[in-house]
């Protein structure tokens, strides 16, 4: 496919000016942690770089990440960026059909053998499950995967199903869905888990494979560093109340309105690691807690079975009871009572004071 | 209240002890750690090295009786000791016996100077020497208290002074003062700003004192009076620890200040005869006093930021200063003394460890008065003795009586020759001469 015109080529001719590229240049480099000097060097190589392969493969999903990956208010340098790498099969987006659709996906594997990347969005069936759960054009997903991804050149998992499992791998998992990670063992795999993950998250991981031909580093959990590196909770703008211990006790009481921390409605922004409140969402606009919503945790391992949304971390999770209660009360009774004897006996040894006297002592020498 | 009807017996003492068991007591026993940093603040321990001389662990038979009779778990442990013995068929093991009394005995008296020092480091805060205090009333109410003690109280209450000294004897040192300084001693003077105390100590050891003093007050023109009905400031029964003979003692000074008007009643320069009167007296008589007490430190230091004393010439070898507890830990004068010493000293050093935090003479809680304490009492003493040491002071300035002659005598047994001198004195002999002064102001 059309893979002759360089990104820098493509960009202009898309009318944005070399000052705007190379302001996304230098927020992509200082979005990586790389040195500002590294600017350049990413322009130069985006400038070069030729439009990469790209399969876009959607199984058990629901179309919320290609939803937050493409939606624009106006065409961002990011979107851009996606529109000028060569998305050469995507179900949602691409204009062929049937037979046709799935041609596609195979020329653009056997052009690219061992260059293109995959990135998938969804989990799908376990090799040892019903593949009729999920299947595109007859084929089962797992089928699907396995094949495209023998000649890719990394595979990118968007989004918490295709990361984790996500919501249909929760428990109960009635189809026996499993993520990328589960089955992709000969590939590097990055996860770029959110429900849905940041835009500019996924934009970023692909400048850097252009830039540099290299992965970003990964977390424990095969997410970018860069990105997933610092908890929602170290970076929220509430965490200062958080710190004088000013909660929001429900959703509409005076510390909602005034903004304070949302941890005791059941904020997972301590135990969850996403760039939400660094880079926030819709071009800046606003993020889940400056919407005065706690965070969900959509961006960590299983978040559907961690509990209730609105239960508070460190809350426990059975109810103190009446015994704790008693055992209180009696403690207490039979403190004051063991008191009022202690003080009932002093009383009566004060009623059996002997005076001392000189004489007495006297008597002694 | 009964009148003496019954002899010392150990029921005697432990009901003593049951009406000393309030709150704070029984916070204090519950809270203890064992965590021994007492030890460590006790100059009885760090100079013998005993384990036995504990601050806490003095305390052992009054923590008995108050885990036993006041505790919930003491007093279940008591009813199954109580079944095991009627069961067997023999007579239970008193708690608290006669011997235990005479082996804690040489602990709450020789080894103790109450100088609140452990109550000081105490982590969890609690206040030993007060527990000290309240323990000595059971001793005494079991009549294991210490003969010297013993003496001191019974002339205390019988004379008037702990010493057996009488008015003639203070006569004599009245008249010498009067020759010495040509000054009148005011006796009995009604409605006087001062009532001046003295102790028999300084009455026979330290006459300078007085003579001191009366040169000071009539310098800074200050209207005061002895009484002679009442001229000890001393308080047997706070250091035998019985609060019958204390309230005896301090309603003497009472009486004599309330039948003179006296406003103010100034406690000698010695530590204990100040905390008796000023923090235990109205406790023990159960009333307020319609007049003020304070140290004479504190009065001097008074008279001197109000620019009533004038002094020349300073003096010019190294002093060092003794802090009493009684004064400084307990009663928070710490500033006054230093005050008045710039006034008069050119080079004086602190001890390393002083004020609130100093170290005890070893000598008192009643100490001195006790004989057999003696070889303990000279132990203490080493701690103060090192702190000495340490700053190298040509003579020592204190203003307590007590500590003055423990410092004396300790001295003097290592063989340093470092003399001691009341801080009153000093500033009695630093005071401009009236003549000299009337001279300059007629000259101007």
């Amino acid at each position: 496919m059309a893979t002759s015109k360089t990104l820098g080529e493509s960009l202009r001719q898309h009318g944005v000016s070399r000052r705007g590229f190379l302001k996304f240049c230098a927020a992509t480099a200082s979005m990586m942690a790389l040195p500002p000097s590294m600017a350049p060097a990413i322009a130069q190589a985006l400038e070069k770089a030729r439009r990469p392969s790209v399969i876009w493969l959607s199984f058990q999903e629901c179309t919320g990440c290609t939803e937050s990956l493409t939606r624009s208010f106006s065409p961002t340098v990011e979107n851009l960026i996606f529109d000028v790498i060569s998305l050469d099969y995507h179900h949602t987006l691409q204009a062929a059909a049937g037979d046709a659709a799935e041609h596609a996906r195979e020329q653009a594997m056997n052009t690219n053998a061992g260059e293109y990347l995959v990135v998938v969005d969804g989990s799908l069936p376990g090799p040892n499950a019903n593949p009729g759960y999920s299947t595109i054009a007859g084929i089962s997903n797992y089928d699907m995967l396995m094949d495209t991804i023998d000649g890719a050149a990394a595979v990118v998992a968007v989004g918490t199903c295709a990361a984790f499992g996500g919501l249909p791998k929760a428990d109960p998992n009635p189809t026996g869905a499993v993520s990328v990670q589960d089955l992709v063992k000969d590939k590097p795999v990055i996860n770029v888990s959110g429900c849905p993950p940041v835009p500019m998250v996924i934009t970023g991981v692909l400048a850097q494979f252009l830039t540099f031909g290299t992965l970003p580093e990964l977390d424990e959990y095969g997410r970018p560093r860069a990105f997933f590196g610092q908890s929602i909770h170290d970076r929220c703008y509430r965490r200062p109340f958080y710190d004088k211990g000013k909660f929001a006790e429900s959703f509409d009481d005076e510390g909602a309105k005034a903004g304070w921390c949302l941890y005791r409605l059941g904020c997972k922004g301590p135990m969850t690691y996403n760039a939400c409140a660094t880079m926030k969402w819709n071009g800046g606009a606003s993020w889940p807690v400056e919407a005065g919503y706690p965070c969900l945790g959509c961006s960590e391992p299983d978040f559907w079975d961690a509990g209730g949304f609105y239960k508070a971390l460190s809350v426990p999770t059975g109810s103190p009871g009446d015994v704790l209660l008693t055992a209180g009360a009696v403690g207490a009774a039979v403190g004051v009572g063991a008191g009022l004897m202690s003080r009932n006996q002093g009383k009566q040894a004060v009623k059996h004071h002997d005076k001392v006297t000189a004489d007495q002592l006297e008597e002694k020498l | 209240m009964t009148q003496g009807t019954h002899s010392f017996s150990v029921e005697r003492g432990l009901n003593a002890w049951r009406e000393e068991i309030d709150a704070p007591v029984a916070a204090f026993f519950s809270s203890c750690v064992h965590c021994g940093l007492c030890a460590q603040a006790c100059p009885f321990f760090v100079e013998t090295g005993d384990p036995k001389y504990t601050p806490i662990h003095k305390l052992e038979p009054m923590r008995l009786l108050w885990e036993q009779e006041f505790t919930l778990w003491g007093k279940l442990k008591k009813t199954v000791k109580d079944r095991v013995d009627t069961q067997l068929g023999r007579a239970p093991k008193p708690l608290i016996t006669d011997e235990m009394l005479e082996e804690w005995e040489p602990l709450l008296y020789d080894s103790c100077s109450m100088c609140g020092r452990c109550s000081m480091v105490c982590p969890v805060g609690n206040d030993i020497h007060y527990m000290i205090r309240k323990a000595r009333e059971g001793m005494v109410a079991s009549g294991h208290s210490p003969e010297g003690l013993v003496a001191a109280s019974v002339r205390a209450v019988n004379t008037g002074s702990p010493m057996g000294l009488q008015w003639k004897t203070l006569d004599v040192q009245i008249k010498h003062v009067e020759t010495a300084t040509g000054l009148e001693v005011p006796i009995d003077k009604q409605g006087a700003d001062y009532l001046v105390l003295l102790s028999s100590m300084e009455i026979i050891n330290f006459p300078e004192y007085l003579e001191a003093i009366t040169k000071i007050f009539d310098h800074a023109g200050v209207s005061w009076t002895l009484s002679k009905t009442c001229f000890e400031a001393t308080n047997a029964g706070i250091q035998i620890g019985s609060k019958d003979i204390a309230a005896t003692l301090v309603q003497r000074v009472v009486d004599a200040a309330e039948q003179l008007q006296v406003k103010n009643v100034i406690s000698p320069e010695c530590g204990h005869a100040y905390t008796a009167i000023r923090w235990e007296g109205p406790n023990a008589i159960k009333r307020a006093y319609p007049f003020k007490v304070y140290h004479i430190i504190e009065v001097l230091d008074q008279l001197r930021a109000d620019g009533r004393i004038k002094t020349e010439g300073k003096e010019m070898d190294r002093l060092s200063m003794h802090d009493p507890c009684n004064l400084a830990r307990k009663s928070g004068v710490v500033q006054q003394q230093r005050s008045l010493m710039d006034l008069v000293a050119s080079n004086f050093v602190d001890l390393k460890e002083h004020g609130e935090f100093q170290w005890c003479c070893g000598a008192g809680g009643g100490v001195s008065s006790n004989e057999r304490a003696e070889p303990l009492k000279l132990a203490a003493f080493k701690r103060k003795k090192a702190q000495i040491e340490e700053v190298e002071p040509e003579r020592m300035v204190t203003m307590c009586a007590t500590c003055r002659t423990q410092l004396e005598e300790g001295l003097e047994e290592f063989n340093m020759d470092i003399p001691v001198v009341g801080l009153t004195e000093i500033i009695a002999d630093h005071l401009v001469e009236k003549e000299v002064e009337n001279k300059k102001a007629e000259e101007s």
